[in-house]
């Protein structure tokens, strides 16, 4: 029986509730999710306090307010009406034509409106609790979270596009991401935890967590919603899973929180992929008692580059989501607060917190996929 | 052996002239006999309008004391309370009958069972599958119902077809459709025969088809001299139901009568058919909603002159979104909520019920015909399988008597039963519809009395 | 993947030493009284089957069949008096319409039509006698009379000749014959037995018809009624040639399938429903699947793998799909949706039938458990037992308090307990139905209600068990449960309900079955080859007239 070792670990998801059942062997259980919500954590508040100055102006806006009076007539709907030729006008507004995000620094736009508010979400990454410069970070703002308790909390991400419209709950570029993966499969992240105490999986000392991209499609209830207990298939390449990386951690009383370290992940973001790694990213994760789910907080230092290669290809998002692409660019090098460039000292990656939502799930491994095949 | 050969050469030659392009009248008798003798008639051919009749069911019956308002004698006029509101508009359209009795002499109440057994067919079940007779709409069938395409059409919302409130005993019950599209096809498919096409050519291959039928049914008639009597009784009733089919050909080769108030409703989609969607009530809602329009202009075409349409069946096997019990469930273990009087939830079901109940009669009522409406030329009995279904009374089994059967009937009245066999109740329908019954029911149940304050 | 059961221990040799064992020693089978005649309405699985044995699986039908009564437990015992109903008849009509003119479809008559006619725009009726002739042997289950062919021939005939084409006639002649009672109801055929002077037999051709519908669950083949024909199935060597022949053919499944599916009333899968709030896991296709997946369990137990019967309630093997796994909490095997094999470790809650999702959520509420009717499946399904219904007056609400402390089933059921209208038959079901409170309404394991621990603990006729898996332990003992299968079994094969006068014969294959170590398939090789299978008495009123005139086949060959 191919699936039986399997069978007798994962059983304990359904156990996992409150009464464990007699299992033979300590540590050798595991755990598997698959994530579904992966938001930028932000706050954003009733009266929109985070943003003092309002939302910021978005491509389209800054490129419509310069056009001159003769120029506006002839791209109202009376003239040059076609939203295409008005979205190629708004990004080639370069100096020579060029597109403004794909070549931020080709024009300067007014400086972005970021998040000037204190209250954040996310973890303390770089492990100081006044945000000073440190060997492997420059000097930056942390945020406090909402009940005042934790004051040390880095997330210069969110304060980088929380006052962009697109990100925001209004917005539909983190909602699009979200959903395209939903119904797509496309960017699909497996979580195995592996070395879960049989006994008591809700308490167990020495996991390892290993983060995989899946082939398979969520299956969903009638309602949308993933449904639990799931089996996905890993993505392989040469018969070797294509993202591995894994982070040691432990369980308390159910809520997993993992040590820090590099993992590369697939991202898919309005049509637009990519695979970065994020660095020292550490999960916490709250387990349901019944285990059908977890909810937590993903965080780690996101490289500019790669984010401005995932956000400045996302096309027409560029132009609804209300941004501009030449200040977010500066803006995002100013707030970056980790690893500095040996050479001008300036740093390169962003902090970030995500809210991830992610549901029990099997993970098949290509092995057992292959035998199963040959029945 | 007597295929075509020597007793129709002249059908063949016919046949033969049809296949062969030649003009041929085909003088097929009117099959029409049964028609409403009050006068009223179709208006474009002055033909008179013929009576129909139909039950409709839906499980669980009332709330006590919050669905009709007690009287004590025989009146004009229906007090309509929370469950019942929805009649209000066809108070004057509608009799109720309360206070029928259902003596059981003895045996037991099989729950859910018992009372609509006994109600159509006048005699209490044996046992909790026990039909000990033919139920009343198709001995009206019998009657009124052969000069139709079908004797009887039967569908049901809820999608269980083996709730069919309509047998001719335990081993002859008939599955009822329970699908919108599978309703629609069996109506109004490529058999079916508009009245209001102009250019009406018998298809050939009915007759011969019609033919084949009859060559091997003649001779199967030999197959049955080897059987025991009640195996032959068996294949009786299925020579029986060859000669349907045999009608429904002959239906098929003469060309109706125009008819204003056929009007071929559309075809059903299958994203509007979501009866496979599951027992949930706002699917049987709409499931029935779709088969009233149905089966409405089903009659007003003159396809079936009896049906059988249930909203939900006996067992109250209907769900309410995200609630854990169906409503048969509930009625049992639902507490009563002390300030309201009653159970909230299964309150909530019966009143759905009887939205249906309007919604039905609405759509017959919109229906054109003569100087009425089709509802006007209709008899419909609507009952349920109990009276209180939380102790699963048989006594007080709520009644309805809705249309005026073509001037046949009174309307408007609460009639009150007082401690009477229910069988009254059928026993009046079936007579006013032509049945010849000097009698109907078995022991405690049996009545030869009429319910005269209906009659016209 | 499902293996076929010629790979398997059913064949060749195995099956040989079992029948030579069969006759061999042990009890004898006693003398049987046997039943009247009888004239069965074909179920339509019967009706499926035999369109596909005839035409082939490309053959496509939808049709509404008239519901059978469930009698004395099986459906099977319903179509003895299962009559036509009007909109029953026309669907038949309305089926034999669409499979004939698919069988002479220009995508089908070369393979289906064997002869050629000399012009396809004409009658043949040398072609069309050879069809009628060929189909209509099977059909009818014995070959045509003379006058039955020349109804078809002449009905084929005279539409091809009318309409310019020869299988519209074919199609006309085929449709009339499947909507002839011939095809429609298998019968009873008898005729004066020659050893036995006043008595009755069966004729060759009904018991052809009898073998292969409790083997195959279909009409004979080509190979059996030629047999038939022969008058093999009359002796013993003949009648074990056919029986070994036919438990060694891949239809056999479908016989066993058939018994199981009726014996354990998976018709009710037909209107099952659950609450997809709060089983959102639970959907069409999960009902389906955990349909099939109770057939694929027990084909693969009691028949793939020829095991004792009474394990089944204790197996851990089974089969699974992803839809499956999710509510199990297992992984599937195969995320594409198709099954895979599966056993549950040893030492899991689960194992058996009776946790098997189809068992446990058929028998449940839409949004909940029911120890009550799980308790009574038991009973009265696996154990033959029967449980007495509610009385029809029962004030249910009398124990619900709105704000009841009751958390868990059991506490819910203990009101019952101490109300002693109820307590008679709760005592009967719910000790039993307790045991699989682990699962809850669509099966998935759950160690507490409401935040309650559940304690699965319960009896089942004296023998205390402390969870599901002691239930299924329970089970696999239980004298009861083998014996109810026999009987089924025995009513299934005869058609017919056990009689007094069965007395005998049942116990004799009690004890057989026993003997042979609970082996379903040569429990059905007993009963196929007993004499009390095929023993016919007159009907008591009309014994004369039976014996005289039959409705056996000619003795010539007609074709």
């Amino acid at each position: 029986m191919s699936l039986r070792r399997s069978v007798l670990t994962l059983s304990i998801l359904g156990l996992c509730a409150c009464f464990a059942a007699p299992v033979a062997a300590a540590d050798g259980g595991t755990l598997g999710f698959v994530v579904r919500e992966w938001y930028i954590a932000l706050h954003e508040s009733k009266f929109m306090d985070e943003c003092p100055e309002g939302l910021t102006m978005g491509n389209d806006e800054i490129w419509w307010r310069s056009a001159p009076k003769d120029f506006r007539a002839k791209v109202t709907d009376n003239g040059l009406a076609r939203s295409s030729i008005r979205y190629y006008e708004v990004m080639d507004r370069g100096k020579n034509g060029e597109d403004v995000c794909l070549n931020p620094t080709s024009i300067v736009d007014p400086p972005l409106r970021v998040v000037e508010g204190k209250i954040g979400y996310g973890h303390n990454i770089d492990g100081t609790q006044d945000g000073h410069a440190t060997a492997k970070t420059c000097k930056h703002d942390k945020f406090q979270s909402p009940d005042g308790k934790k004051t040390d909390i880095d997330n210069q991400m969110a304060r980088l596009v929380g006052c962009s419209f697109g990100w925001r709950k209004t917005g539909m570029i983190q909602l699009n991401g979200n959903e395209v993966r939903a119904t797509s499969g496309y960017g699909m992240v497996l979580m195995e935890v592996t070395g879960v105490n049989e006994k008591d999986p809700r308490n167990s000392d020495n996991v390892t967590v290993t983060f995989y991209r899946s082939i398979d499609q969520f299956a969903m209830d009638s309602a949308g919603q993933p449904l639990p207990f799931s089996t996905y298939r890993i993505d392989t390449l040469d018969g070797k899973p294509r993202y591995s990386d894994s982070l040691k951690g432990k369980i308390t009383n159910g809520v997993l929180t993992t040590e820090r370290g590099d993992v590369r992940l697939p991202a898919y973001d309005n049509f637009n992929f990519g695979h970065p790694t994020i660095k020292d990213m550490a999960v916490t994760l709250e387990i349901a008692a019944d285990g059908s789910a977890g909810k937590g907080m993903v965080s780690g230092y996101y490289d500019v580059e790669e984010f401005w290669y995932l956000t400045a290809g996302v096309g027409q998002v560029l132009q609804t989501g209300q941004f501009s692409c030449p200040a977010m660019y500066v803006a995002a090098h100013k707030l970056a607060d980790g690893y500095p460039d040996p050479k001008t000292g300036e740093c390169t990656h962003l902090s970030v917190g995500y809210n991830v939502k992610a549901y029990a799930a099997f993970v098949q491994h290509p092995d057992k996929e292959r035998r199963q095949a040959t029945r | 052996m007597s295929f075509l050969i020597p007793r129709a050469p002249a059908r063949r030659q016919l046949l033969r002239a049809m296949f062969g392009g030649g003009a041929v009248t085909l003088a097929l008798p009117f099959l029409d006999c049964y028609l409403n003798t009050n006068g009223s008639a179709l208006a474009a051919t002055g033909a008179p309008l013929p009576t129909r009749f139909g039950t409709w069911y839906w499980g669980m019956g009332h709330t006590p004391d919050h669905a009709i308002a007690e009287k004590r004698e025989t009146s004009a006029g229906i007090g309509f309370l929370e469950e019942t509101e929805s009649l209000k508009p066809f108070g004057s359209k509608l009799s109720y009958f309360g206070n029928f009795m259902t003596p059981l002499d003895g045996k037991s109440n099989f729950a859910h069972f018992t009372g609509w057994v006994a109600n159509r067919v006048g005699t209490p079940p044996g046992s909790g599958s026990d039909i000990p007779g033919t139920t009343l709409d198709l001995m009206i069938a019998d009657v009124i119902g052969n000069a139709s395409r079908f004797k009887t059409i039967d569908a049901t919302a809820i999608g269980i077809a083996s709730e069919n409130y309509s047998a001719r005993g335990t081993n002859s019950h008939g599955a009822a459709e329970t699908s919108p599209i599978s309703l629609y096809a069996r109506i109004f498919g490529p058999e079916f025969v508009d009245p209001n096409k102009a250019d009406f050519k018998p298809d050939p291959k009915i007759m011969l088809k019609k033919s084949v039928l009859s060559a091997f049914t003649e001779e199967s008639q030999a197959f049955t001299k080897s059987l025991g009597a009640s195996d032959k009784a068996r294949l009786d009733e299925y020579f029986t139901a060859i000669r349907q089919v045999e009608t429904q050909l002959a239906l098929q080769l003469q060309k109706p009568p125009p008819n204003e108030s056929c009007l071929v409703p559309p075809k059903v989609d299958e994203h509007v058919d979501n009866s496979n969607a599951g027992r949930e009530m706002g699917q049987v809602i709409e499931t029935h909603k779709i088969m009233s329009k149905l089966m409405a202009m089903a009659v007003a075409c003159n396809q079936t002159r009896v049906f059988n349409m249930v909203f939900t069946d006996a067992n109250g096997n209907v769900r309410r979104k995200g609630e854990a019990h169906t409503h048969h469930i509930l009625t049992h273990e639902e507490a009563i909520d002390t300030k309201l009087g009653y159970q909230p939830l299964a309150f909530w079901f019966n009143k759905a019920c009887m939205d249906g109940f309007a919604t039905f009669l609405q759509t017959l009522d919109s229906i054109k015909e003569g100087d009425g409406t089709l509802l006007d030329n209709s008899l419909i009995f609507a009952t349920s399988e109990t009276n209180y279904a939380r102790v699963h009374t048989v006594d007080g089994i709520p009644t309805y008597l809705a249309g005026r059967a073509g001037g046949k009937v009174k309307s408007g009245l609460h009639v009150i039963g007082n401690g009477d066999p229910i069988t009254r109740i059928g026993f009046t329908v079936m007579r006013l519809l032509g049945v010849p019954l000097e009698k109907w029911g078995t022991n405690s149940l049996q009545t030869s009395k009429m319910i005269t304050e209906i009659l016209a | 993947m499902r293996r076929k059961f010629k790979d398997l221990p059913l064949r060749g040799v195995v099956l040989a030493t079992a029948l030579a064992v069969l006759t061999a020693c042990g009890p004898k089978e006693p003398a049987s009284e046997g039943g009247t005649p009888d004239l069965r309405r074909l179920t339509e699985e019967q009706y499926r089957n035999t369109i596909a044995d005839v035409f082939g699986p490309t053959i496509t039908y939808g049709g509404r069949f008239d519901p059978l009564q469930r009698t004395d437990g099986l459906i099977a015992l319903g179509a003895r008096t299962a009559r036509v109903t009007p909109s029953g008849f026309e669907q038949y009509y309305a089926l034999a319409d669409s499979i004939s003119a698919q069988v002479v479809d220009e995508a089908h008559r070369e393979t289906l039509v064997a002869c050629k006619p000399a012009s396809a725009t004409a009658a043949d009726d040398a072609c069309a006698q050879a069809f009628f002739g060929e189909i209509g042997r099977v059909l009818y289950r014995r070959p045509l009379t003379d006058g039955e062919i020349k109804t078809a021939v002449t009905a084929a005939h005279e539409v091809g000749t009318t309409t310019g084409d020869f299988y519209q006639g074919l199609a006309y002649g085929l449709a009339g014959m499947m909507t002839t009672p011939k095809f429609l109801f298998v019968v009873d055929a008898t005729e004066p037995d020659p050893d036995h002077q006043g008595q009755v037999r069966l004729t060759s051709y009904a018991h052809a018809s009898r073998l292969s519908f409790l083997l195959w669950n279909s009409a004979p083949d080509d190979m059996l009624l030629t047999a038939a024909e022969k008058g093999e199935l009359y002796s013993k060597s003949g009648l074990e040639k056919q029986i070994e022949r036919m438990v060694a053919s891949p239809k056999v499944e479908g016989g066993v399938r058939a018994f199981f599916t009726d014996f354990l009333d998976l018709r009710k899968f037909e209107t099952l429903q659950k609450d997809p709030v709060i089983y959102p896991a639970f959907n069409a296709k999960t009902g389906e699947d955990a349909k099939e997946q109770i057939l694929r369990t027990i084909t693969d137990h009691v028949a793939t793998r020829d095991l004792d019967y009474r394990d089944l309630f204790t197996t851990r093997r089974t089969f699974l799909t992803p839809a499956l796994a999710r509510i199990y909490k297992v992984p599937a095997g195969r995320p594409d949706g198709g099954w895979t094999d599966y056993e549950f470790p040893d030492k899991d809650l689960r194992g058996g039938l009776l946790s098997q999702i189809g068992f446990l959520a058929v028998n449940a509420h839409p949004g909940r458990s029911s120890p009550t009717i799980r308790g009574r499946a038991i009973r009265e399904t696996l154990l033959c037992q029967k449980v007495p219904d509610p009385p029809g007056n029962v004030d249910f609400s009398l124990f619900n308090d709105p704000d009841s402390p009751n958390k868990t089933a059991r506490q819910r059921l203990t009101t019952h307990a101490t109300n002693p209208t109820c307590a008679g038959c709760h005592k009967i079901t719910d000790p039993i139905g307790l045991g699989l409170e682990n699962f809850d309404g669509v099966g998935s394991l759950r160690m507490a209600e409401n935040g309650e621990a559940i304690d699965p603990a319960g009896d089942l006729d004296g023998v205390a068990f402390k969870d599901p898996a002691g239930l299924a332990k329970a089970m696999r003992k239980s004298p009861a449960a083998p014996t109810c299968l026999v009987n089924r079994l025995y009513a299934y094969a005869l058609g017919r309900p056990i009689e007094t006068s069965d007395k005998d014969t049942v116990a004799y294959f009690q004890q057989v079955f026993a003997r042979d170590g609970y082996r379903v398939p040569q429990l059905l090789r007993r009963i196929a080859g007993s004499d009390a299978f095929f023993k016919v008495r007159p009907p008591k009123a009309d014994a004369a007239t039976q014996a005289a005139t039959n409705d056996s086949a000619p003795k010539e060959n007609p074709s």
